[in-house]
């Protein structure tokens, strides 16, 4: 792993933090365990992570650099993610938003 | 448990759905879900796919916090009266995170003495 980005990448892990709270608190939570907040925070990284690989790979495999939008969903199933209740959920009405952190570095690539 | 059936008689493809997607602000912010599809060898150029995939993620831990609330009340029903007083909020504890995730087949061991 790539030490220079650190600083970066707990920005970005602290994001992930504010958004698993805010789930949390949409489904119904007043308080959060720490350990349990961090498992959560965990499993966002890793399925963000893993849907990424995966639908790199099914463009790879279709001959494509690009990704569209079926390799996603193709991705999405192999993950176990109902994707047919995706437009509900992004239609829920208790939906909370939070500013994205620091837009004043340059995204490192 | 199963996930419900929430597709809708007037069914949307899921095409036409991405496509309104345009200016639509997800939870997870588009830059921190860019940053982990990049580190993944993604290199995410549709922003309305960045948000396709936050939406996806995002419900995948929002139904495991869902079923962990569901515990969460059942137990609290089980010892009713003593704590039922005051209007009193919910605590997601690991005690109840733990049979909600071994649901989706994922087993948490953590040491007890790591917080």
């Amino acid at each position: 792993m790539s030490f220079d980005s650190d600083a970066h990448a707990r920005a970005r892990r602290k994001a992930l933090r504010v958004a698993v709270g805010a789930l949390c608190t949409e489904v119904g939570f007043g308080i959060v365990e720490d350990s349990a907040l961090e498992t959560l925070t965990e499993m966002l990284q890793s399925v963000l992570t893993e849907i990424g690989r995966a639908s790199r790979s099914y463009a790879e495999l279709s001959g494509r650099t690009e990704v569209m939008i079926t390799d996603v969903v193709m991705a999405c199933v192999d993950q176990g993610i109902n994707v047919n209740s995706i437009p509900a959920h992004a239609k829920r009405v208790n939906k909370s938003v939070f500013i994205p952190p620091g837009q004043s570095t340059p995204h490192p690539v | 448990s199963l996930p419900s059936q929430e597709s809708r008689p007037p069914y949307v493809p899921l095409t036409d759905f991405v496509q309104q997607l345009e200016d639509y602000a997800p939870t997870i912010p588009d830059s921190v879900t860019a940053y982990y599809l990049n580190r993944a060898g993604f290199e995410a150029t549709d922003p309305r796919i960045v948000r396709l995939i936050s939406l996806a993620s995002q419900k995948f831990i929002s139904d495991i916090a869902n079923d962990a609330l569901q515990h969460c009340k059942m137990k609290a029903s089980g010892q009713s009266s003593k704590k039922q007083g005051k209007d009193k909020k919910f605590t997601l504890t690991m005690e109840d995170l733990t049979p909600a995730l071994a649901e989706y087949g994922i087993n948490v061991k953590k040491p007890h003495y790591y917080t």
